[in-house]
Protein backbone atom coordinates (compact mmCIF):
# COMPACT_ATOMS: atom_id res chain seq x y z
CA UNK A 1 0.00 0.00 0.00
CA UNK A 2 1.25 3.45 -0.77
CA UNK A 3 2.84 5.51 1.96
CA UNK A 4 2.16 9.22 1.43
CA UNK A 5 5.72 10.25 2.38
CA UNK A 6 8.12 10.36 -0.54
CA UNK A 7 11.22 8.19 -0.32
CA UNK A 8 14.42 9.93 0.69
CA UNK A 9 15.06 13.06 2.70
CA UNK A 10 13.08 16.25 2.24
CA UNK A 11 14.99 19.54 1.95
CA UNK A 12 13.96 20.51 5.46
CA UNK A 13 15.43 17.29 6.81
CA UNK A 14 18.67 17.82 4.89
CA UNK A 15 18.86 21.30 6.36
CA UNK A 16 18.38 19.91 9.82
CA UNK A 17 21.03 17.25 9.36
CA UNK A 18 23.64 19.74 8.22
CA UNK A 19 23.63 21.23 11.70
CA UNK A 20 25.62 18.22 12.75
CA UNK A 21 28.70 19.40 10.85
CA UNK A 22 31.63 20.61 12.87
CA UNK A 23 32.67 24.24 12.48
CA UNK A 24 35.53 26.18 13.97
CA UNK A 25 34.45 28.41 16.81
CA UNK A 26 36.47 31.14 18.51
CA UNK A 27 35.05 31.54 22.01
CA UNK A 28 34.85 34.88 23.70
CA UNK A 29 34.58 33.58 27.21
CA UNK A 30 35.71 30.49 29.03
CA UNK A 31 33.33 27.60 28.76
CA UNK A 32 33.66 24.03 29.92
CA UNK A 33 33.53 21.11 27.56
CA UNK A 34 30.08 19.58 27.16
CA UNK A 35 29.17 15.91 27.19
CA UNK A 36 27.17 15.61 24.01
CA UNK A 37 25.67 12.39 22.70
CA UNK A 38 28.08 12.32 19.80
CA UNK A 39 31.07 12.68 22.06
CA UNK A 40 32.56 15.27 24.40
CA UNK A 41 33.54 18.71 23.11
CA UNK A 42 36.81 20.33 23.99
CA UNK A 43 36.75 22.97 26.73
CA UNK A 44 36.58 26.44 25.26
CA UNK A 45 39.43 28.70 26.23
CA UNK A 46 39.65 32.03 24.45
CA UNK A 47 41.20 32.81 22.09
CA UNK A 48 41.88 29.25 20.97
CA UNK A 49 39.72 27.86 18.18
CA UNK A 50 37.55 24.86 19.01
CA UNK A 51 35.58 22.59 16.71
CA UNK A 52 31.91 22.41 17.64
CA UNK A 53 28.74 21.15 15.96
CA UNK A 54 26.98 23.81 13.97
CA UNK A 55 23.84 23.89 16.08
CA UNK A 56 25.87 24.57 19.20
CA UNK A 57 27.97 27.14 17.39
CA UNK A 58 24.88 29.02 16.24
CA UNK A 59 23.45 28.96 19.74
CA UNK A 60 26.61 30.38 21.25
CA UNK A 61 26.78 32.99 18.53
CA UNK A 62 23.27 34.12 19.33
CA UNK A 63 24.22 34.40 22.98
CA UNK A 64 27.26 36.40 21.93
CA UNK A 65 29.60 33.98 23.61
CA UNK A 66 31.55 32.97 20.52
CA UNK A 67 32.42 33.83 16.95
CA UNK A 68 32.35 31.39 14.08
CA UNK A 69 35.30 31.16 11.75
CA UNK A 70 34.17 30.59 8.16
CA UNK A 71 35.24 27.36 6.46
CA UNK A 72 38.22 27.34 4.13
CA UNK A 73 36.04 27.34 1.03
CA UNK A 74 33.60 30.04 2.12
CA UNK A 75 35.41 33.17 1.09
CA UNK A 76 35.54 35.32 -2.03
CA UNK A 77 38.72 33.88 -3.58
CA UNK A 78 37.84 30.24 -3.10
CA UNK A 79 34.28 30.68 -4.33
CA UNK A 80 35.38 32.68 -7.36
CA UNK A 81 37.80 29.92 -8.22
CA UNK A 82 35.08 27.28 -7.95
CA UNK A 83 32.65 29.40 -9.93
CA UNK A 84 35.20 29.78 -12.73
CA UNK A 85 35.58 26.02 -12.78
CA UNK A 86 31.83 25.54 -13.06
CA UNK A 87 31.27 28.12 -15.77
CA UNK A 88 34.19 26.94 -17.88
CA UNK A 89 32.90 25.43 -21.08
CA UNK A 90 35.14 22.44 -20.83
CA UNK A 91 33.48 21.31 -17.64
CA UNK A 92 29.96 21.62 -18.92
CA UNK A 93 29.17 18.05 -17.99
CA UNK A 94 30.66 17.77 -14.56
CA UNK A 95 30.20 19.60 -11.31
CA UNK A 96 32.98 20.89 -9.14
CA UNK A 97 34.48 18.02 -7.19
CA UNK A 98 33.70 17.13 -3.64
CA UNK A 99 36.42 17.11 -0.99
CA UNK A 100 38.88 14.26 -0.89
CA UNK A 101 37.69 11.26 1.04
CA UNK A 102 39.76 10.34 4.09
CA UNK A 103 42.13 7.39 3.89
CA UNK A 104 40.59 4.27 5.41
CA UNK A 105 42.07 3.52 8.80
CA UNK A 106 44.15 0.39 9.06
CA UNK A 107 42.86 -2.65 10.86
CA UNK A 108 43.65 -2.37 14.54
CA UNK A 109 45.15 -5.20 16.57
CA UNK A 110 42.72 -7.61 18.09
CA UNK A 111 43.39 -6.70 21.72
CA UNK A 112 41.68 -3.37 21.61
CA UNK A 113 38.30 -3.36 20.05
CA UNK A 114 38.52 -0.49 17.59
CA UNK A 115 34.80 -0.20 17.39
CA UNK A 116 34.38 0.86 20.97
CA UNK A 117 37.42 3.09 21.36
CA UNK A 118 36.69 6.74 21.93
CA UNK A 119 38.84 8.07 19.17
CA UNK A 120 37.56 5.55 16.64
CA UNK A 121 34.64 7.71 15.60
CA UNK A 122 34.90 7.28 11.85
CA UNK A 123 32.99 9.96 10.08
CA UNK A 124 31.48 8.57 6.95
CA UNK A 125 30.61 10.61 3.90
CA UNK A 126 28.76 12.93 3.68
CA UNK A 127 30.05 13.95 7.08
CA UNK A 128 33.73 14.20 6.29
CA UNK A 129 36.22 15.41 8.78
CA UNK A 130 36.96 19.11 8.46
CA UNK A 131 34.32 19.70 5.83
CA UNK A 132 33.33 23.01 7.34
CA UNK A 133 36.10 23.93 9.72
CA UNK A 134 38.67 26.59 8.99
CA UNK A 135 41.02 23.85 7.79
CA UNK A 136 38.60 22.71 5.13
CA UNK A 137 39.78 22.16 1.56
CA UNK A 138 39.34 25.41 -0.27
CA UNK A 139 38.82 24.09 -3.77
CA UNK A 140 35.94 21.73 -3.17
CA UNK A 141 32.36 22.20 -2.10
CA UNK A 142 31.39 19.76 0.65
CA UNK A 143 28.09 17.95 0.73
CA UNK A 144 26.21 20.50 2.81
CA UNK A 145 27.69 23.59 1.23
CA UNK A 146 24.40 25.27 0.42
CA UNK A 147 22.80 24.83 3.82
CA UNK A 148 25.97 25.63 5.74
CA UNK A 149 26.72 28.79 3.83
CA UNK A 150 23.16 29.98 4.16
CA UNK A 151 23.08 29.46 7.91
CA UNK A 152 26.45 31.04 8.47
CA UNK A 153 25.66 34.05 6.33
CA UNK A 154 22.35 34.60 8.06
CA UNK A 155 23.44 34.26 11.65
CA UNK A 156 27.13 35.07 11.59
CA UNK A 157 27.45 37.65 8.82
CA UNK A 158 29.79 39.80 10.86
CA UNK A 159 32.39 37.03 10.91
CA UNK A 160 32.88 37.35 7.17
CA UNK A 161 35.10 39.83 5.39
CA UNK A 162 32.64 40.58 2.61
CA UNK A 163 29.27 38.88 3.20
CA UNK A 164 27.54 40.52 0.22
CA UNK A 165 30.12 39.32 -2.28
CA UNK A 166 30.02 35.85 -0.78
CA UNK A 167 26.25 35.87 -0.98
CA UNK A 168 26.30 36.88 -4.62
CA UNK A 169 28.87 34.24 -5.51
CA UNK A 170 26.87 31.56 -3.75
CA UNK A 171 23.74 32.52 -5.64
CA UNK A 172 25.57 32.35 -8.95
CA UNK A 173 27.09 29.01 -8.08
CA UNK A 174 23.71 27.61 -7.20
CA UNK A 175 22.16 28.76 -10.46
CA UNK A 176 24.97 27.37 -12.58
CA UNK A 177 24.81 23.98 -10.92
CA UNK A 178 21.03 23.74 -11.16
CA UNK A 179 21.06 24.60 -14.84
CA UNK A 180 23.72 21.94 -15.45
CA UNK A 181 21.56 19.45 -13.61
CA UNK A 182 18.52 20.33 -15.67
CA UNK A 183 20.46 19.88 -18.87
CA UNK A 184 21.29 16.42 -17.64
CA UNK A 185 17.60 15.57 -17.46
CA UNK A 186 17.56 15.05 -21.18
CA UNK A 187 19.50 11.82 -20.95
CA UNK A 188 17.28 10.38 -18.26
CA UNK A 189 16.16 6.91 -19.11
CA UNK A 190 15.08 3.80 -17.30
CA UNK A 191 18.55 2.36 -17.49
CA UNK A 192 20.74 5.42 -18.00
CA UNK A 193 21.80 7.81 -15.29
CA UNK A 194 22.95 11.38 -14.86
CA UNK A 195 26.44 11.89 -13.54
CA UNK A 196 25.93 13.73 -10.28
CA UNK A 197 29.36 13.56 -8.68
CA UNK A 198 29.77 16.61 -6.57
CA UNK A 199 26.12 17.47 -6.03
CA UNK A 200 25.25 18.78 -2.62
CA UNK A 201 22.56 17.49 -0.28
CA UNK A 202 20.07 20.27 -0.79
CA UNK A 203 20.40 20.18 -4.57
CA UNK A 204 19.77 16.45 -4.65
CA UNK A 205 16.76 16.83 -2.37
CA UNK A 206 15.30 19.45 -4.66
CA UNK A 207 15.27 17.27 -7.77
CA UNK A 208 14.75 13.91 -6.09
CA UNK A 209 10.97 13.93 -6.43
CA UNK A 210 10.96 14.90 -10.07
CA UNK A 211 13.76 12.63 -11.24
CA UNK A 212 12.32 9.73 -9.30
CA UNK A 213 8.95 10.23 -10.93
CA UNK A 214 10.37 10.42 -14.45
CA UNK A 215 12.53 7.34 -14.07
CA UNK A 216 9.63 5.41 -12.56
CA UNK A 217 7.38 6.30 -15.45
CA UNK A 218 9.99 5.26 -17.99
CA UNK A 219 10.79 2.11 -16.08
CA UNK A 220 7.25 0.72 -16.02
CA UNK A 221 6.90 0.93 -19.74
CA UNK A 222 10.35 -0.46 -20.35
CA UNK A 223 9.87 -3.47 -18.12
CA UNK A 224 6.68 -4.41 -19.95
CA UNK A 225 8.44 -4.15 -23.27
CA UNK A 226 11.26 -6.35 -22.08
CA UNK A 227 8.90 -8.91 -20.62
CA UNK A 228 7.02 -9.19 -23.88
CA UNK A 229 10.18 -9.49 -25.94
CA UNK A 230 11.42 -12.24 -23.68
CA UNK A 231 8.14 -14.09 -23.99
CA UNK A 232 8.17 -13.87 -27.75
CA UNK A 233 11.78 -15.00 -27.95
CA UNK A 234 10.97 -17.97 -25.75
CA UNK A 235 8.02 -18.97 -27.86
CA UNK A 236 10.03 -18.86 -31.02
CA UNK A 237 12.73 -21.01 -29.49
CA UNK A 238 10.40 -23.59 -28.04
CA UNK A 239 8.25 -23.97 -31.11
CA UNK A 240 5.37 -25.29 -29.06
CA UNK A 241 2.05 -23.59 -28.69
CA UNK A 242 2.28 -20.73 -26.28
CA UNK A 243 1.08 -21.21 -22.78
CA UNK A 244 -0.27 -17.68 -22.83
CA UNK A 245 -4.00 -17.98 -22.52
CA UNK A 246 -4.55 -14.65 -24.23
CA UNK A 247 -3.46 -15.98 -27.63
CA UNK A 248 -6.90 -16.93 -28.83
CA UNK A 249 -6.24 -15.72 -32.39
CA UNK A 250 -3.82 -18.60 -32.94
CA UNK A 251 -6.39 -21.11 -31.77
CA UNK A 252 -8.91 -19.81 -34.28
CA UNK A 253 -6.52 -20.39 -37.17
CA UNK A 254 -6.23 -24.13 -36.52
CA UNK B 1 -1.10 -3.29 -11.20
CA UNK B 2 -1.60 -3.06 -7.50
CA UNK B 3 -4.97 -4.09 -6.14
CA UNK B 4 -5.27 -1.27 -3.66
CA UNK B 5 -3.62 1.42 -5.72
CA UNK B 6 -6.21 4.16 -6.40
CA UNK B 7 -4.41 5.15 -9.57
CA UNK B 8 -4.64 1.61 -10.89
CA UNK B 9 -8.34 1.49 -10.06
CA UNK B 10 -9.02 4.76 -11.81
CA UNK B 11 -6.99 3.71 -14.83
CA UNK B 12 -8.98 0.54 -15.18
CA UNK B 13 -12.21 2.50 -14.95
CA UNK B 14 -11.50 4.20 -18.25
CA UNK B 15 -13.66 3.08 -21.11
CA UNK B 16 -12.68 1.19 -24.23
CA UNK B 17 -14.88 0.27 -27.19
CA UNK B 18 -15.95 -3.37 -27.40
CA UNK B 19 -17.78 -5.32 -30.07
CA UNK B 20 -19.86 -8.21 -28.88
CA UNK B 21 -19.38 -11.41 -30.83
CA UNK B 22 -22.35 -13.20 -29.36
CA UNK B 23 -25.81 -12.23 -28.36
CA UNK B 24 -25.84 -11.78 -24.61
CA UNK B 25 -29.40 -11.09 -23.48
CA UNK B 26 -28.43 -11.26 -19.80
CA UNK B 27 -26.25 -8.19 -19.99
CA UNK B 28 -29.01 -5.93 -21.26
CA UNK B 29 -28.63 -3.38 -18.42
CA UNK B 30 -25.31 -2.40 -19.93
CA UNK B 31 -27.01 -1.25 -23.07
CA UNK B 32 -29.67 0.88 -21.35
CA UNK B 33 -32.18 -1.92 -21.34
CA UNK B 34 -32.10 -3.08 -24.95
CA UNK B 35 -30.78 -6.57 -25.58
CA UNK B 36 -27.24 -7.09 -26.78
CA UNK B 37 -26.91 -8.79 -30.17
CA UNK B 38 -24.02 -10.03 -32.22
CA UNK B 39 -22.13 -6.98 -33.40
CA UNK B 40 -23.34 -4.50 -30.78
CA UNK B 41 -20.72 -1.92 -29.98
CA UNK B 42 -20.45 -0.56 -26.46
CA UNK B 43 -17.99 1.45 -24.42
CA UNK B 44 -17.11 -0.59 -21.39
CA UNK B 45 -14.61 0.04 -18.56
CA UNK B 46 -11.29 -1.72 -19.03
CA UNK B 47 -11.69 -4.23 -16.23
CA UNK B 48 -14.97 -5.46 -17.65
CA UNK B 49 -13.79 -5.31 -21.24
CA UNK B 50 -10.74 -7.38 -20.43
CA UNK B 51 -12.82 -10.04 -18.72
CA UNK B 52 -15.20 -10.26 -21.65
CA UNK B 53 -12.49 -10.31 -24.27
CA UNK B 54 -10.47 -12.96 -22.54
CA UNK B 55 -13.11 -15.36 -21.26
CA UNK B 56 -14.45 -18.03 -23.53
CA UNK B 57 -17.83 -19.56 -22.73
CA UNK B 58 -18.07 -23.32 -22.96
CA UNK B 59 -19.81 -24.49 -26.10
CA UNK B 60 -19.29 -25.41 -29.74
CA UNK B 61 -18.12 -21.97 -30.87
CA UNK B 62 -15.13 -21.00 -28.81
CA UNK B 63 -15.01 -17.31 -29.56
CA UNK B 64 -14.76 -14.90 -26.68
CA UNK B 65 -17.73 -12.89 -25.63
CA UNK B 66 -16.46 -9.59 -27.01
CA UNK B 67 -13.52 -8.21 -28.87
CA UNK B 68 -11.61 -5.21 -27.63
CA UNK B 69 -10.75 -2.33 -29.93
CA UNK B 70 -8.18 0.35 -29.41
CA UNK B 71 -9.72 3.27 -27.56
CA UNK B 72 -9.87 6.52 -29.55
CA UNK B 73 -7.41 8.10 -27.12
CA UNK B 74 -4.70 5.86 -28.58
CA UNK B 75 -5.96 6.01 -32.13
CA UNK B 76 -3.79 6.85 -35.15
CA UNK B 77 -4.82 10.52 -35.13
CA UNK B 78 -3.58 11.04 -31.59
CA UNK B 79 -0.41 9.06 -32.19
CA UNK B 80 0.40 11.12 -35.25
CA UNK B 81 -0.18 14.33 -33.36
CA UNK B 82 2.11 13.09 -30.62
CA UNK B 83 4.91 12.21 -32.98
CA UNK B 84 4.61 15.63 -34.58
CA UNK B 85 4.68 17.72 -31.41
CA UNK B 86 4.25 15.97 -28.07
CA UNK B 87 3.97 19.13 -26.06
CA UNK B 88 0.93 20.55 -27.78
CA UNK B 89 -1.38 17.58 -27.38
CA UNK B 90 -3.91 17.78 -24.56
CA UNK B 91 -3.57 14.37 -23.04
CA UNK B 92 -6.17 15.10 -20.41
CA UNK B 93 -8.84 15.60 -23.06
CA UNK B 94 -8.02 12.18 -24.49
CA UNK B 95 -7.92 10.24 -21.24
CA UNK B 96 -7.31 11.29 -17.68
CA UNK B 97 -4.87 8.44 -17.13
CA UNK B 98 -3.31 8.37 -20.57
CA UNK B 99 -0.11 6.52 -19.85
CA UNK B 100 -1.92 3.99 -17.70
CA UNK B 101 -4.31 3.34 -20.55
CA UNK B 102 -1.45 2.77 -22.94
CA UNK B 103 0.15 0.38 -20.52
CA UNK B 104 -3.03 -1.71 -20.27
CA UNK B 105 -3.35 -1.76 -24.03
CA UNK B 106 0.19 -3.08 -24.27
CA UNK B 107 -0.95 -6.02 -22.19
CA UNK B 108 -3.97 -6.83 -24.29
CA UNK B 109 -2.73 -6.34 -27.82
CA UNK B 110 -0.29 -8.55 -29.59
CA UNK B 111 0.31 -6.86 -32.93
CA UNK B 112 3.98 -6.17 -33.29
CA UNK B 113 3.59 -2.87 -35.08
CA UNK B 114 1.17 -1.45 -32.56
CA UNK B 115 3.34 -2.54 -29.68
CA UNK B 116 6.44 -0.96 -31.17
CA UNK B 117 4.62 2.28 -31.79
CA UNK B 118 3.23 2.51 -28.30
CA UNK B 119 6.49 1.67 -26.59
CA UNK B 120 8.47 4.15 -28.60
CA UNK B 121 5.92 6.81 -27.90
CA UNK B 122 5.99 6.18 -24.21
CA UNK B 123 9.61 5.71 -23.41
CA UNK B 124 11.26 8.05 -25.76
CA UNK B 125 9.20 10.73 -27.29
CA UNK B 126 6.09 11.74 -25.48
CA UNK B 127 6.83 11.10 -21.87
CA UNK B 128 10.32 12.47 -21.83
CA UNK B 129 9.67 15.60 -23.84
CA UNK B 130 6.62 16.47 -21.83
CA UNK B 131 8.51 15.75 -18.63
CA UNK B 132 11.21 18.21 -19.63
CA UNK B 133 8.56 20.82 -20.31
CA UNK B 134 7.05 20.12 -16.91
CA UNK B 135 10.42 20.64 -15.29
CA UNK B 136 10.73 24.04 -16.94
CA UNK B 137 7.23 25.07 -15.97
CA UNK B 138 7.69 24.08 -12.34
CA UNK B 139 10.46 26.63 -11.89
CA UNK B 140 8.50 29.65 -12.90
CA UNK B 141 5.60 29.82 -10.46
CA UNK B 142 4.40 33.28 -11.32
CA UNK B 143 3.67 32.56 -14.97
CA UNK B 144 1.79 29.37 -14.22
CA UNK B 145 -0.42 31.09 -11.70
CA UNK B 146 -1.30 33.86 -14.05
CA UNK B 147 -2.38 31.30 -16.59
CA UNK B 148 -1.59 32.93 -19.89
CA UNK B 149 -0.47 30.73 -22.71
CA UNK B 150 0.98 28.15 -20.36
CA UNK B 151 -2.53 27.40 -19.13
CA UNK B 152 -3.19 25.21 -22.16
CA UNK B 153 -0.25 22.97 -21.50
CA UNK B 154 -0.89 22.68 -17.78
CA UNK B 155 -4.56 21.97 -18.35
CA UNK B 156 -3.71 19.25 -20.83
CA UNK B 157 -1.55 17.14 -18.52
CA UNK B 158 -2.84 13.76 -17.48
CA UNK B 159 -2.74 12.60 -13.89
CA UNK B 160 0.73 11.06 -13.86
CA UNK B 161 2.16 14.24 -15.34
CA UNK B 162 0.34 16.32 -12.77
CA UNK B 163 1.95 14.31 -10.00
CA UNK B 164 5.32 14.85 -11.67
CA UNK B 165 4.70 18.58 -11.73
CA UNK B 166 3.70 18.58 -8.11
CA UNK B 167 6.86 16.65 -7.17
CA UNK B 168 9.10 19.08 -9.02
CA UNK B 169 7.28 22.08 -7.64
CA UNK B 170 7.32 20.74 -4.09
CA UNK B 171 11.05 20.18 -4.28
CA UNK B 172 11.95 23.77 -5.10
CA UNK B 173 9.24 25.07 -2.79
CA UNK B 174 10.54 23.10 0.15
CA UNK B 175 14.04 24.46 -0.39
CA UNK B 176 12.70 28.01 -0.49
CA UNK B 177 10.68 27.47 2.65
CA UNK B 178 13.69 26.05 4.47
CA UNK B 179 15.75 29.07 3.52
CA UNK B 180 13.11 31.38 4.89
CA UNK B 181 12.56 29.45 8.09
CA UNK B 182 16.24 29.23 8.89
CA UNK B 183 16.63 32.95 8.29
CA UNK B 184 14.01 33.71 10.86
CA UNK B 185 15.22 31.57 13.76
Amino acid sequence: MALPLPPGLTPAEVGFLCEMELVTVIPRQRLEGLELLGGPTQPMIPPFATPLPLWLALLLKKQRRANISPPGWLNVEALTHILDFETDERTADVFSPSPRLPQPTSTAPLEEDPYLAHDALELSPPFLKDAATAQAQDDALPYHWLELSHLLLTHAADDFDDPDAVHRLLRDLREVRMSKLRKGFRVLDAGAGVKMNGMGGMEVAEVRGFVGGVVDGLRINRSREEARKEEEAEQRENGLGSSNYRDDEDDDML
Amino acid sequence: MAYYNPEAILTDAQKAPCTFELAVPGLAPLNNGSAIEHGTKLDLPLWMAEMLAVSKPAGPSSTSLASLDMPPALGPRVLNALSADPKSVELRAQAQWFYGLGERMLDLFDEEKMVELLIDMFSRQTFKQRALEIADKSQNTRTTQQGGDSGDFMGGLDETERQLFRAAHDGSNAVKRWFESSSRS
